[in-house]
């Protein structure tokens, strides 16, 4: 009998008491590898910023509408510089065109022009910003909308992306 | 109180301050990673803020495994007197 006992011991040799204890080593080591988790999470964020300022610096101009498609106080949905970019043509004035990235600076959910208010409003969150500029009206957002640099020639309307900083 | 005892006790000490060192740095390394995130999102945020929070998690992650470093040495003298 002590002989099974003994074989038994030898496949399971750690006590029930002891199987989920966590030494001083091993648990600094966890410290150190969360650290090393956050610095991997920092350098993939900034990686994904570099890449996308790259990508958005080789982007140029490019025709979104013709100028008879969007009536005074409409709007077009568009998609610059990539196809995962949804963007928004306005039409304030009959002269008068604005565009702006589509996600809202909240929480990226898409917003819609609301022509009566001259407004881009949110629907998720309750969040308006000015038509005019992009700038935040009202609600949870705490950035402007990122708006694109609009040009109208040969019947079309040109976008690309603006070189002047967008204020907070 | 002798003087083992008053060695064991100052151990204790450092240890206990080596730990709050490494969590205050984990903190500051998560502040970082959301400012990073931020800056990912941000249109108007520039490289110069990314770079920086880089560099300085990078530093952070340094010290923290220069603490644990320390750490593992001071409790094996700590242990080695107690013997």
């Amino acid at each position: 009998m002590s002989k099974r006992t003994e074989r038994w011991k030898q496949d399971f040799p750690v006590p029930i008491g002891e199987d989920s204890y966590a030494t001083r080593r091993e648990f600094t080591k966890f410290l150190g590898l969360t650290s090393v988790a956050f610095l991997a999470g920092t350098v993939a964020a900034a990686a994904r910023k570099i890449w996308k300022q790259a990508t958005a610096a080789g982007s140029n101009a490019v025709p979104v509408a013709a100028l008879e498609e969007i009536p005074a106080g409409g709007s077009k949905l568009f998609r610059y510089p990539t196809q995962d970019d949804a963007c928004i043509l306005l039409r304030l004035a009959p002269d008068k065109f604005v565009a702006f990235n589509q996600n809202c600076t909240h929480l990226n959910c898409p917003v819609h022009f609301d022509a009566a208010n001259s407004q881009l409003a949110c629907p998720c969150h309750h969040g308006f910003f000015s038509a005019e500029d992009g700038k935040v009206v009202a609600g949870p957002p705490r950035r402007s909308l990122a708006a694109l640099e609009v040009t109208v020639r040969d019947g079309q309307v040109w976008v690309e992306k603006s070189n002047e900083k967008e204020t907070a | 109180m002798s003087p083992k005892v008053r060695l064991r006790q100052r151990m204790q000490v450092v240890l206990h301050m080596v730990m709050a060192f490494v969590v205050a740095i984990l903190m500051a390394q998560l502040w970082l990673f959301t400012v990073t995130l931020e800056a990912m999102e941000s249109h108007t945020a520039s490289l110069s803020i990314v770079s920086a929070t880089v560099a300085v998690s990078v530093l952070g992650c340094a010290a923290v495994w220069a603490l644990i470093r320390f750490f593992h040495r001071a409790e094996a003298q700590h242990q080695s007197q107690n013997i």
